[in-house]
C-alpha cells in the first residue's frame, strides 16, 4: 500500500468507526483520534527522514524525481467527440510538500489535544475533524488538479460546520462567510483547470489530462489552445495565460489570505473554537501558499515572472496593514488572527523574490509560522477556557498569577516576533535577504517588510506589558483569579513540543532546508528558464 | 279514408304530449302516465303499421308485446316510486338531486 | 595568512573563545531549568562560569593580541538555503578578543556585586540565569563572523537587557521601560537587517573577515556617477588567500547610502544616540548591578563595536554624519545631565554622552582611541553605577527606617556621604575623575586622545567642521560640572534628610566585601597604569597600538588641548564645589527656558509618547476602522446585494412564475365549475338536455 494513500486515508477509517459507534462514549472518541492523528504524525516521520534529497530528487516540473509516487486510473470516461477524459489519482511528495505534510501531521495532533474539554456533539465533532484532516493531507500530496480540486474543496465543508456549530457568539456569521468567501476564489478556479484541461494533452497518452506536472511543461499545450504559451490567447482584452494566473492567484490569496482578501480571516479565527482556530492558521493558511508555489508559479510561471513586483507588494502591504490592524485590537485572538495575515505576507514577499533565499526563506516561514500560530491559538485557547473572555483589557498582572503559563506565552510571543534563536527568525532573514538579492522586486520593497519586524515587536510587546506584568488586577476580580489555574500537564504536554521544535528550527534551520533546498533550486531556475 | 299517415300523426301528438309530461310534470307517477302515452303511441304505431303484414301479423303481435312490456315497467316503475318515497318522503323528481356534480 | 603561533593550534585557540562564550549560556540554562527559585547556588554557577570564561578570554587575548595582523578564523557550515552555504563560524582578531576580555572582566565584578545587591530576592536564581543569558550573548557578538550571527547575537543581547530591566515586572515604569528599549532597539535592528541584506545583495556574502578583514571587499567597493560597484567576489581559499571569484556587483549609489542609514540606525539605538537614546533613561527601572554591567558598559559599547567592525565600510561623507551625530548627542546628552536629580539618571545621561564621543570618535577617524575610550569607559562608569548601587540601597534602608516618602535615588536628599562611606567615595571620586578626564586616570588617555584627533581632523577642512571638536570640548566641560554636581551633592554638606526632619541621624555604612571589592578593583583599573606607562601621552597606550595606532601628527593640539581642557575643568570643579557645597554663587538659576528644556529632557521623550507613538496607534486605529468598514463592508455589502438579490428572485418566482402556474389552474377550476353545472341530478333535466340535443343533431345533419 502506498504510503501516501494511506497518510491521507487512514484517519477517515477511523472516522468512520467513530461514527458507527454509540453517542455515549465520549472518551473513546477522543482517544481514537489523537491515536488517528498520532498515526498519521508517525507516517509523516517515517516520511521525511526517508525523503531523499540530491539534485536528482528536486521534483517540481519533472515527473520522475517526486517521490513515494502513486499514480492509478481513476476516471476514464469516453466522451465520444470530445476524447477521452483522463483523471488520474496522482500522488507524490517532493521538497515543497514534504514540510509541509510533516507541520500539518504536527499541528493536527496539537488540535487532537486542544479538543479534549469539547462539551457537545462528540461524535460529529470528531468524525468531521478526521474528516478535514483527510482533506487537508490529501492537499499538500495530490499532482492532479482534478484531486487537488477535490481535496480543497472537502476541506470547506467540515470546516463550515466545525465553525458554525462549536464556535463562539457569531459563529454562523463566521462560518458561512468563510465558506462562501473561500469558495468564490475556488469555483473560478475550476474553470481555469477545466481551461487548463483542455489546452494540455498528456504525451504519453494523448488524452488532455489534469495532471500539473503535465500542465508546467509547454510543450504539452495545443497549438491554438486557450491557454497555451505559444497560442497568445486573448480574454477580455488580456492575454489569457495572464487571466489564468490571476484567477487562481485569487482563489489562493483569498486562503493565505492577502490583503485585501483577508476579512474573512479575523471572523473565522475567532468565532472558531480552538482547536479550529488552530488547524485554520496552522495548515489552511499554508495551503493558499503551497497553492500559489506549486500551481501558480508552476504552471504560469512567466505571468508570476512578470508580476513579481505587484506579488510583492501585496506581500508589504499584508505585513503592514496586518501589524497595523493588530495594533488596533482589544479581543487577543483577532489580535493574533492579524498578526497571522502580517507574517504570511512574509511568504508573499519571499516567493516574489524569485531568489533561492527567499523563497526557501518564504516555506520556511510556512512551516515555522504552523508551529508558533498553533502555539499562539493554543495559548488563548487556555485563558478562553477558563474565564470565557480574550479581552486585553481584561487581564493585568497575569504573569505573577499564571508564571508557567507567563513562560509560554513570552516564548511564543518572542518566536513570532522574530527573535533569533527560533524559527521565525530565519524565515524572516531570508525572506527579507532575497528581497534585498531579487532582481524582480525593488529594494523599497524590502525595506518597507523589515519595518514588519519592528511593528510585530510593537504589539506582541504591548500585550505582554498590558496583559502579563504589574499588579495583577481582573475584571472578574476574586472569581477569576480563583478560575485561573495555570497550565496543567495536558496543557504543558501540546505546548512544550512546539516550543521545541520552533526553537530546534532557529538552531538548526537545515532540519528544514536539507529537504527543500533542491526543489527550490529547481523551481527558480524552471521559472527563470521559462 | 283514414290513411297511415292520420294514425302516425295520432301517434307523434300522443308521443309529444308523452315526452311533455315527463319534462314538466312535478309528479312521479305523473311522469309515469307520460310514459305510458310513450309507449302508447309507440303501440299505436305498430299497429298501423301492422296493415302491411297481412302474413305473420307481426305488427299486432309486437303491440301485444309491448302493451305487456308497459304494464311490466308500470309495475317496475311503481316499485321504484314506492322505494324513493320511502328514502326520500317525495315523488317529486325534482326534489332528487343527489346526483348533483 | 594566518599566523602559526606555536605550541597551540588556531583551531584550539577558536574552540576557547567558543568554550568562554558557551560557559554561561549553560550557566543560565541550569539556573533557568534546574535551581529553586531562591538558591544561592545559582549565582556561584554564574560566578564561576564567568571566572572560567575570563580566564579563558585572557589566554586567547594574550595569544591573539601579540600578532597585529593576524586573525584567526574557524568556521562550520550551519546550513544551506539554495546553492548559498551559511557558516557559523569564529572570527578573533584584536578587536574580538580585546572586547571578549572587557566584557569578561566587567562581567566578573558584578556579578560578584550581584550576590551581595540582589540578596534576599524572591526570583534570586532567575537573576542569575538571565544575567548569564546576556553574558553569552555578548561575548557571542563580539566573536562571531558572518552577518547573520552579528544580527542574531545583536537580537539576543537586546533581549537579554528586555528580561533584566523588567526584572521586576511588577512594577508598572519597569514594564514600561522594557517594553520601550526593546521596541526602540528593535528600530535598530530593522536598521542592521537591511543593512545586512544590501551588503548581501551587493557582495553575496557575509562574511565579516571577506568584507571587513583581509578580503577587504568592503573598503574596495565605489561610488561612481550613481552607481556603487565593487571589484568582485571573493572566497578565500584554503590557503587563506582571498581570491576572486565571480564577476563585479553593481546597484544604484543610494543603496549604498540606504545601508549606511541602517548601521547608523542600528548603533544609534543600541548605543543611545540621538533620536534612539530614550530608552536608556528608563532602562535605569532595572537592577543597578543591571545597569552597571549592561547600560553602561557591554551592551550600549555593541554599537560602537559594531562601528569598528564595518568601518572600512564607510566613505568620508557618511563619517562626517557619524561624527555630527556623536557629537550632538554628546552635548546633548550633558547638557540634560546637568539639572537631572536622580542619580541613576544623571549617569544614564553620562553614559549616552560618553557613547556620543565614541561615536564621535569613530567618525573623525579616531578609531583606535575611541575603542580605547570605550574600554576606559566600560571600567570607570560601571564603576559608578556599582556605587550608586551601594548609595540607594543605603538611601532606601534610611527610608525604611524612617518612613519617609522620599525617593531613594534622588540626590536631593543626600550628603555627607563622604564620612559615613568612605570607600565608596574614594572609588566614586575616582571614577568620576575618570569621567573628567583628568590626568593621572585612564580616562585622561583616551578622552583627550578622541578630542586631539578631532581637533586635527577638522584641521584641513571648511570651517564648518571645527563645530564637532569645539562641541566636543564644551561637552566635556559639562561633564566636568555634572559629575562635580553629583559628587558634591551626595558625598559632601550635610545630609539634607535633615531638611525633611530635623531629628533623623543619617547613618550609612558600606556593605559586605562583595560590594565593596568589586568597587575597589573597578577604581584601581580607572587609573592610568592598566593602559598606559605613560600617563601624559595616549599614543603609546598598548591598546591604541593594538587597534591600529594613530597618526602620529604632532599637532600643537597635543599640549593645547589638554591643557586648556583640564585647566578649565579645575575652574569648573570650583564651581561647582562653589554652587553645590558653600552655596555662595547663585547665578546659576533653577528656572528658565534652559533649565526647563534641560530638564525635561528636551522634551525629546514627551514628543515621542505625545507624538510618535499615538501616530501609530492612530494610524492603527484607522485601518482597522477601514478594515472593518469599507473591507470587510464592502464584502458584507456584496452579502447584502446577494441576499437582496435572492430576494427579488423569490418573489419573481412566487409570484410571477408560480402565478402563471395559478393562473392555469384557476382556468381549468373555473371551466370545470361550468360544466358542473349541467349535472343537476335531476332526471327530467338529463332527458330535456338528451332530447334537445337528437333534435339539434337531426336538425344540423337534416338541413345542412
Amino acid at each position: 500500500m502506498n504510503i501516501l494513500t494511506l497518510l491521507i486515508f487512514s484517519p477517515i477509517l477511523f472516522g468512520i468507526i467513530i461514527l458507527m459507534l454509540p453517542t455515549g462514549y465520549r472518551n473513546i472518541f477522543r482517544y481514537l483520534t489523537l491515536f488517528a492523528t498520532l498515526l498519521q504524525l508517525g507516517l509523516s516521520i517515517w516520511l521525511y527522514l526517508n525523503f531523499k534529497t540530491g539534485a536528482g530528487f528536486a521534483g517540481v516540473a519533472n515527473e520522475s524525481q517526486y517521490q513515494f509516487v502513486e499514480k492509478l486510473h481513476w476516471i476514464g470516461l469516453n466522451l465520444g467527440g470530445m476524447g477521452r477524459m483522463q483523471i488520474d489519482y496522482f500522488v507524490g511528495v517532493d521538497g515543497i510538500s514534504i514540510m509541509l505534510l510533516l507541520m500539518s501531521s504536527i499541528v493536527m495532533v496539537i488540535a487532537a489535544v486542544s479538543s479534549w474539554e469539547l462539551n457537545k456533539n462528540h461524535k460529529g465533532y470528531f468524525a468531521l475533524f478526521l474528516l478535514l484532516d483527510v482533506a487537508i493531507t490529501g492537499v499538500f500530496c495530490s499532482l492532479d488538479f482534478f484531486l487537488f480540486y477535490i481535496f480543497y474543496e472537502l476541506m470547506l465543508l467540515p470546516l463550515y460546520f466545525l465553525i458554525g456549530i462549536w464556535g463562539g457568539v457569531r459563529r454562523e456569521y463566521a462560518a458561512i462567510k468563510f465558506f462562501l468567501y473561500t469558495l468564490f476564489g475556488s469555483v473560478f478556479m475550476l474553470l481555469v483547470m477545466v481551461g487548463l484541461y483542455f489546452s494540455v494533452k498528456d504525451p504519453a497518452t494523448g488524452n488532455h489530462t489534469f495532471s500539473i506536472i503535465q500542465m508546467m511543461n509547454p510543450a504539452n499545450y495545443d497549438t491554438n489552445s486557450i491557454f497555451g504559451l505559444l497560442s497568445h490567447r486573448l480574454l477580455f482584452g488580456i492575454p489569457a495565460r495572464t487571466v489564468g494566473f490571476i484567477v487562481l492567484f485569487i482563489a489562493f490569496a483569498i486562503k493565505v489570505p492577502v490583503v485585501p482578501f483577508h476579512t474573512w480571516l479575523p471572523d473565522a479565527h475567532v468565532e472558531a473554537p480552538t482547536p479550529v482556530s488552530i488547524i485554520l492558521a496552522g495548515v489552511l493558511l499554508k495551503v493558499g501558499g503551497y497553492g500559489i508555489i506549486r500551481i501558480c508559479l508552476g504552471i504560469f510561471p512567466e505571468v508570476a515572472l512578470h508580476g513579481a513586483f505587484w506579488i510583492g507588494l501585496l506581500g508589504v502591504i499584508s505585513i503592514l496593514y496586518g501589524a497595523l490592524n493588530a495594533l488596533a485590537q482589544r479581543d487577543l485572538k483577532r489580535l493574533i488572527a492579524f498578526s497571522s495575515i502580517s507574517h504570511m505576507g512574509f511568504v508573499l514577499l519571499g516567493i516574489a523574490s524569485n531568489t533561492a533565499e527567499g523563497m526557501s526563506g518564504a516555506m520556511m516561514q510556512m512551516v515555522s509560522h504552523g508551529f508558533l500560530s498553533s502555539m499562539l491559538f493554543y495559548l488563548v485557547g487556555v485563558i478562553y477556557i477558563r474565564v470565557h473572555d480574550r479581552d486585553i483589557y481584561s487581564f493585568r498582572g497575569l504573569g505573577t498569577l499564571l508564571p508557567k503559563y507567563t513562560v509560554f506565552i513570552m516564548i511564543a510571543f518572542f518566536a513570532s516576533l522574530g527573535l533569533p534563536g527560533f524559527s521565525a527568525f530565519i524565515a524572516e532573514a531570508f525572506s527579507l535577504v532575497g528581497a534585498f538579492n531579487s532582481k524582480t522586486i525593488p529594494v523599497w520593497m524590502a525595506v518597507c517588510g523589515s519595518v514588519g519586524i519592528l511593528l510585530s515587536a510593537a504589539y506582541f510587546l504591548w500585550t505582554l506589558q498590558r496583559m502579563f506584568f504589574g499588579e495583577t488586577r481582573l475584571k472578574g476580580g476574586e472569581i477569576w483569579k480563583l478560575a485561573l489555574t495555570d497550565v496543567g500537564k495536558r496543557e504543558t504536554l501540546a505546548l512544550v513540543p512546539l516550543a521545541l521544535l520552533t526553537l530546534a528550527l532557529g538552531i538548526m534551520p537545515s532540519l528544514v532546508f536539507d529537504k527543500i533546498n533542491d526543489s527550490v533550486l529547481a523551481l527558480i531556475q524552471f521559472i527563470q528558464v521559462k | 279514408m283514414i290513411t297511415l299517415s292520420n294514425f302516425l300523426l295520432i301517434g307523434a301528438g300522443l308521443f309529444c304530449i308523452g315526452i311533455y309530461i315527463i319534462l314538466s310534470k312535478r309528479n312521479a307517477i305523473q311522469i309515469l302516465i307520460g310514459i305510458e302515452l310513450i309507449i302508447n303511441s309507440a303501440i299505436l304505431n305498430l299497429v298501423a303499421f301492422g296493415k302491411y303484414d297481412k302474413v305473420n301479423n307481426a305488427g299486432q303481435a309486437f303491440a301485444l308485446f309491448g302493451i305487456v312490456l308497459a304494464a311490466a315497467a308500470v309495475a317496475v316503475a311503481l316499485a321504484i316510486i314506492l322505494n324513493v318515497y320511502r328514502q326520500y318522503k317525495t315523488i317529486d323528481p325534482s326534489k332528487v338531486e343527489k346526483l348533483k356534480g | 595568512m594566518e599566523a602559526a603561533i606555536p605550541y597551540t593550534t588556531n583551531e584550539n585557540i577558536a574552540l576557547l573563545a567558543l568554550l568562554a562564550v558557551l560557559l554561561p549560556l549553560v550557566a543560565g540554562i541550569g539556573n533557568a531549568l534546574f535551581l529553586p527559585k531562591q538558591s544561592k547556588l545559582s549565582a556561584w554557577v554564574s560566578t564561576i562560569a564567568i571566572l572560567i570564561s575570563l580566564a579563558l578570554a585572557v589566554d586567547v587575548f594574550a595569544r591573539v593580541w601579540s600578532q597585529h595582523t593576524a586573525s584567526i578564523h574557524l568556521q562550520y557550515l550551519w546550513f544551506t538555503i539554495g546553492q548559498t552555504q551559511i557558516v557559523a563560524g569564529v572570527w578573533l582578531n584584536n578587536l574580538s578578543v580585546l572586547m571578549l576580555l572587557l566584557v569578561c572582566i566587567i562581567a566578573l565584578p558584578v556579578h560578584i556585586y550581584s550576590m551581595a545587591y540582589m540578596k534576599g530576592d524572591e526570583r534570586y536564581t532567575r537573576y542569575f540565569a538571565y544575567l548569564s543569558l546576556f553574558c553569552f550573548a555578548m561575548l557571542g557578538l563580539v566573536i562571531v563572523d558572518n552577518l547573520i550571527l552579528v544580527y542574531l547575537f545583536w537580537e539576543l543581547v537586546g533581549f537579554a537587557s528586555y528580561l533584566l530591566i523588567g526584572f521586576w515586572f511588577t512594577r508598572d515604569k519597569a514594564v514600561q521601560a522594557n517594553k520601550k528599549a526593546f521596541i526602540m532597539n528593535r528600530i535598530g535592528d530593522v536598521g542592521l537587517m537591511i543593512a545586512i541584506g544590501i551588503i548581501y545583495a551587493m557582495f553575496h556574502t557575509f562574511d565579516l573577515d571577506l568584507l571587513f578583514g583581509r578580503g577587504n571587499l568592503a573598503a574596495q567597493s565605489h561610488i561612481q556617477s550613481g552607481l556603487w560597484t565593487t571589484i568582485g567576489h571573493y572566497t578565500i581559499n584554503a590557503l587563506g588567500v582571498p581570491i576572486a571569484s565571480s564577476s563585479a556587483g553593481q546597484l544604484p549609489a543610494y543603496c549604498y547610502y540606504i545601508m549606511c542609514a541602517g548601521i547608523i540606525l542600528a548603533v544609534a539605538a543600541k548605543s543611545a544616540q540621538f533620536p534612539l537614546h530614550t530608552w536608556l533613561p528608563d532602562a535605569m527601572e532595572g537592577p543597578t548591578s543591571v545597569s552597571a554591567l549592561i547600560h553602561a558598559a557591554t551592551m550600549v559599547a555593541a554599537g560602537i563595536f559594531l562601528l569598528g567592525r564595518v568601518y572600512p565600510m564607510f566613505t568620508p561623507d557618511v563619517l562626517t554624519i557619524i561624527a555630527a551625530i556623536g557629537c550632538f548627542t554628546a552635548f546633548m546628552a550633558a547638557t540634560i545631565a546637568l539639572t537631572q536629580n536622580d542619580l541613576k539618571r544623571i549617569l544614564a545621561y553620562s553614559t549616552i554622552s560618553q557613547l556620543g564621543f565614541m561615536v564621535m570618535g569613530m567618525g573623525v577617524g579616531a578609531y583606535s582611541s575611541s575603542l580605547f575610550h570605550l574600554a576606559t569607559h566600560a571600567f570607570f562608569k560601571c564603576l559608578l553605577f556599582l556605587s550608586a548601587g551601594v548609595i540607594i540601597h543605603e538611601m532606601s534602608h534610611l527610608k525604611h527606617k524612617h518612613h519617609l516618602d522620599i525617593d531613594p535615588q534622588s540626590i536631593l536628599h543626600m550628603g555627607g556621604l563622604r564620612k559615613l562611606m568612605p570607600v565608596t567615595f574614594i572609588t566614586c571620586s575616582i571614577a568620576a575623575l575618570a569621567l573628567i578626564g583628568f590626568p593621572l586616570t585612564s580616562g585622561y588617555l583616551s578622552k583627550d586622545g578622541i578630542l586631539i584627533q578631532a581637533f586635527e581632523w577638522s584641521q584641513d577642512k571648511s570651517w564648518a567642521y571645527i563645530i564637532i571638536p569645539i562641541g566636543a570640548l564644551l561637552t566635556s566641560l559639562l561633564t566636568t560640572f555634572y559629575i562635580a554636581r553629583l559628587i558634591f551633592k551626595v558625598f559632601f554638606g550635610q545630609s539634607r534628610l535633615r531638611h525633611i526632619d530635623a531629628n533623623i541621624e543619617p547613618e550609612a555604612h558600606e556593605g559586605d566585601w562583595r560590594l565593596s571589592v568589586p568597587m575597589v578593583m573597578l577604581a584601581a583599573c580607572s587609573l592610568f597604569p592598566l593602559f598606559s606607562f605613560n600617563p601624559l601621552e595616549y599614543k603609546h597606550a598598548w591598546l591604541v597600538n593594538g587597534l591600529g595606532g594613530v597618526l602620529d601628527l604632532e599637532s600643537s593640539y597635543h599640549i593645547l588641548v589638554p591643557v586648556v581642557i583640564n585647566g578649565v575643568g579645575l575652574l569648573v570643579i570650583y564651581l561647582a564645589y562653589a554652587v553645590y557645597v558653600k552655596q555662595n554663587v547663585h547665578w546659576l538659576k533653577q528656572k528658565g527656558l534652559l533649565f526647563n528644556l534641560s530638564f525635561n529632557q528636551w522634551y525629546i521623550d514627551t514628543f515621542y509618547n505625545g507624538v510618535i507613538v499615538k501616530l501609530v496607534l492612530f494610524i492603527g486605529k484607522v485601518l482597522y476602522w477601514f478594515d472593518q468598514h469599507i473591507l470587510d463592508g464592502f464584502v458584507n455589502a456584496l452579502a447584502a446585494i446577494g441576499i437582496a438579490l435572492s430576494k427579488v428572485s423569490a418573489w419573481f418566482d412566487r409570484y410571477i412564475i408560480d402565478g402563471i402556474l395559478h393562473l392555469i389552474t384557476d382556468i381549468v377550476k373555473q371551466a370545470g365549475n361550468f360544466i358542473r353545472g349541467f349535472q343537476t341530478g335531476r332526471v327530467q333535466n338529463y332527458l330535456f338536455t338528451m332530447l334537445f340535443i337528437i333534435l339539434v343533431v337531426y336538425v344540423l345533419k337534416t338541413f345542412i
